[in-house]
C-alpha cells in the first residue's frame, strides 16, 4: 500500500513539474491559437498521408476503382487476382531480397557499427558511410547503372538489384547500431577479459546482448527499404522484377491492370501496417520502462 | 611447399579466425567496398557526361557536347522547374513542421498521443511508393471522388480539371511523403531544449517572440538544417510523384534522368544527375555558411549536452 501511494506522490509531483515546463512553453506560445494551429495543421498532413491509404482499400472494393463512388461494390478484382499469377514472382522476389538485405545488413552493421566507436578518428569513416543518404535516390541510381552496365560492361540482375538495396539500407542500419555501439562500456569487456573469457565468450555473452536491440532494427530497416524500394532498383533490374517495380509498370502503363494493384496493395498493407503497428508499440512501451 | 602440413594448415585457419574476430580489419574493407559501391560511381557518372553517345556506343572522347545539348534542347527549363517545385514543397513543410514539432516535443504531454503521432509519421517511410501515389488519381481526377460529390451536390457544374496533372497535383502529391522527414530532425533536436532555457529568458523579461527567436530557433537550427537536407535530397530527384500525377506536364529532373536512361543516352542521364548533385551539394555548402553565421556551433552542442 505504502509503495503505492508514494508512486501516486512521485506522480504528482512529476505531472506538476510538467505543468511549470508547459506554463514555460504555453508562455513562449503565448497565443492559444497558434498552439492549436501548430498542432493541428501537422495533424491535417498527417490525416492526408492516410486518407488515400484507407481510400485505396476502400476503392479495391469498387467495380471502377478510378471512377469516385466506390459503388457498385465487389469482390471482382480480388478473384482476378488470384486467377492472374504474374504478380506471385515478383512479392517472392522482393521478399527472398529483403531477407537477404537484412540478413547483410545486420551482419556488417555490428562488424562496422562496434569497430566504429573504438578508432580514434571515427569521422572520415562515419561521413564516407552516410555520403547515400546525401544522394538522392534515382542519382544513386543512375550513377550505378552506368557504372555497372555501361563502364563494366557487365549484365544487370538480381545482384545489381541487391547492390543498389545495400547502399540504400546500409547507412541506416549503421546508424542504428552506432547509437548503440557508442553508448556501450568497453571496461565490461575488460572486465571480461580479466575474469579470464575468451573472446568469442566476450562477444556473444557481453555484446551482442547489448548491442541487440540495434541490430534487429537494422534488420527490420534493411527488409522494409528493401521491400519498398524503387528508385535504384528500377535502372538496375536488367530483367527481374520485384514487387515495386510490378506495382510501378503496372500503375505506369496498363491502366486495365490498376484494380488488381489496388487489392494487392490493400493486401499488403494489411499484412504490413500491423507488423510494423505492433513493433512500435513494443518498442515505445519497452521504452516506457526503461 | 611441400612442408606445409595439415597441422599449419589448422594454425593458419586458427590465426585467420583470430584476426577475423579482432575486427581490425572489418573497418578498412567496410570503406574500401563502400569506395567501390558508392564513390567510383558517382565520379565515372560526372566523367561521363564529357562523353557522347554515338550508334548506341558510348564514344570515350572528353567534350563538353553533352552540356551543350543539355541546354540547348530546353532541358535546362526542368532544372529551373525542378528547383521553383522543390523549394515551395520544402518551404511549406518547414512551415508546417516547424510550429508541429515544437509541439510535438514540448506542449503535447500525453506519452501515449506521442507515441501514436510518432508511429504514424515512421510508417509512411515504408509504404509502396507507386499505390500511395496512384490513388491520388482515383481523388483527385476528373471523375474522381472530389469531382464527382461536387457534381452531385451542384456546387460546380463541371469538373475542376486542374487538380490533376498539374503542378497543383504533383505539389500535393509531395506534401504528405516529406513531411516525417522534415519533422523527425527539428523533433528530437526541440526535445533536447532545456526548459531552464525559456524559463530564464522570461524572468528576463523577454517577449514569447524575443525568446522563439533568440533563443529557440538558434537552438533548434541543428534540426532545420538537418530536416532541409533530408527534405531537398529526395525532392531533388523526385520521379514518382511528377511522372504519376503531373500526366508529362510537369517536367521535372527526375522524370528527364529516367527518360534518358530509357532512351539510352547515357552522357545525357549523367549530366542531368551530376546537375541535381550539383545543385544539392551548393544548397548543403550555402546552409553550413548559414549555420556558421547563426553564432558558433560549439555553443549549440554545449547547450545540448545540458
Amino acid at each position: 500500500m505504502t509503495e503505492h501511494g508514494s508512486n501516486e506522490a512521485t506522480a504528482t509531483a512529476s505531472s506538476k513539474a510538467a505543468q511549470g515546463k508547459l506554463l514555460t512553453w504555453r508562455h513562449v506560445l503565448s497565443w492559444k491559437i497558434w498552439t492549436k494551429l501548430a498542432k493541428w495543421i501537422g495533424l491535417i498532413l498527417i490525416l492526408l498521408t492516410y486518407i488515400p491509404l484507407v481510400w485505396l482499400a476502400v476503392m479495391s472494393f469498387s467495380d471502377r476503382p478510378l471512377s469516385g463512388i466506390p459503388y457498385p461494390l465487389s469482390f471482382d478484382h480480388y478473384r482476378e487476382l488470384f486467377d492472374d499469377e504474374r504478380w506471385i514472382e515478383p512479392l517472392w522476389e522482393s521478399v527472398v531480397m529483403g531477407l537477404v538485405v537484412a540478413l547483410v545488413c545486420m551482419i556488417v552493421a555490428t562488424a562496422v557499427g562496434r569497430a566504429i566507436p573504438r578508432m580514434r578518428k571515427p569521422g572520415g569513416v562515419i561521413l564516407i558511410a552516410l555520403v547515400p543518404l546525401f544522394v538522392p535516390g534515382l542519382t544513386m541510381g543512375a550513377a550505378l547503372f552506368i557504372f555497372i552496365r555501361s563502364f563494366l560492361e557487365l549484365r544487370l540482375g538480381l545482384w545489381s538489384i541487391f547492390v543498389g538495396h545495400i547502399v540504400w539500407a546500409m547507412p541506416f542500419s549503421l546508424l542504428l547500431v552506432l547509437i548503440i555501439a557508442t553508448r556501450f562500456d568497453h571496461r565490461l569487456l575488460e572486465a571480461a577479459e580479466d575474469l579470464g573469457a575468451r573472446k568469442r565468450r566476450r562477444f556473444w555473452d557481453i555484446e551482442f546482448p547489448i548491442l541487440r536491440p540495434g541490430i534487429i532494427g537494422a534488420g527490420i530497416f534493411g527488409f522494409l527499404l528493401s521491400f519498398n524500394e524503387l528508385l535504384r532498383s528500377v535502372f538496375l533490374r536488367g530483367s527481374e522484377t520485384t514487387m515495386p517495380i510490378y506495382n510501378w509498370t503496372m500503375t505506369a502503363s496498363h491502366m486495365s491492370q490498376v484494380p488488381i494493384i489496388f487489392s494487392l496493395s490493400t493486401i499488403i498493407m494489411g499484412i504490413t501496417l500491423p507488423i510494423l503497428g505492433g513493433f512500435f508499440w513494443l518498442l515505445f512501451s519497452k521504452l516506457d520502462r526503461s | 611447399m611441400l612442408d606445409y602440413s595439415r597441422k599449419d594448415l589448422i594454425s593458419d585457419i586458427r590465426a585467420w579466425y583470430t584476426t577475423a574476430f579482432s575486427g581490425n580489419w572489418v573497418v578498412p574493407a567496410f570503406v574500401a567496398v563502400w569506395v567501390v559501391l558508392v564513390i567510383l560511381p558517382l565520379v565515372v557518372m560526372v566523367v561521363h557526361s564529357f562523353f557522347e553517345m554515338k550508334n548506341y556506343q558510348v564514344v570515350y572522347d572528353p567534350s563538353f557536347k553533352t552540356w551543350d545539348t543539355l541546354i540547348e534542347t530546353g532541358r535546362w527549363t526542368a532544372v529551373t522547374r525542378t528547383l521553383r517545385i522543390v523549394f515551395t514543397v520544402t518551404l511549406i513543410e518547414l512551415l508546417v513542421a516547424f510550429p508541429f514539432a515544437l509541439w510535438l516535443a514540448k506542449v503535447c504531454q500525453s506519452k501515449a498521443t506521442k507515441a501514436v503521432i510518432i508511429t504514424l509519421l515512421t510508417i509512411p517511410f515504408f509504404l509502396d511508393p507507386s499505390s500511395r501515389t496512384i490513388i491520388w488519381r482515383a481523388i483527385l481526377g476528373n471523375t474522381g471522388i472530389i469531382n464527382t460529390v461536387l457534381l452531385e451536390l451542384g456546387i460546380i457544374s463541371e469538373p475542376i480539371e486542374w487538380m490533376l496533372f498539374s503542378e497543383f497535383a504533383v505539389h500535393f502529391g509531395m506534401l504528405t511523403p516529406y513531411f516525417p522527414t522534415m519533422v523527425f530532425p527539428i523533433f528530437l533536436v526541440v526535445n533536447l531544449i532545456d526548459d531552464d532555457f525559456l524559463e530564464a529568458s522570461r524572468d528576463l523579461g523577454a517577449s514569447p517572440v524575443h525568446t522563439l527567436w533568440y533563443i529557440i530557433l538558434p537552438l533548434a537550427l541543428p534540426g532545420i538544417v538537418a530536416g532541409i537536407v533530408f527534405t531537398l535530397v529526395p525532392l531533388m530527384a523526385a520521379w514518382v510523384e511528377p511522372d504519376m500525377l503531373g500526366g508529362g506536364f510537369v517536367n521535372m529532373l527526375g522524370p528527364s534522368v529516367e527518360a534518358a536512361i530509357r532512351n539510352l543516352k547515357y552522357p545525357m542521364a549523367a549530366a542531368l544527375s551530376v546537375v541535381v548533385i550539383l545543385m544539392l551539394a551548393f544548397l548543403l555548402v550555402m546552409l553550413i555558411v548559414v549555420m556558421r553565421k547563426q553564432g558558433s556551433m560549439g555553443n549549440i552542442f554545449h547547450a545540448m549536452k545540458r
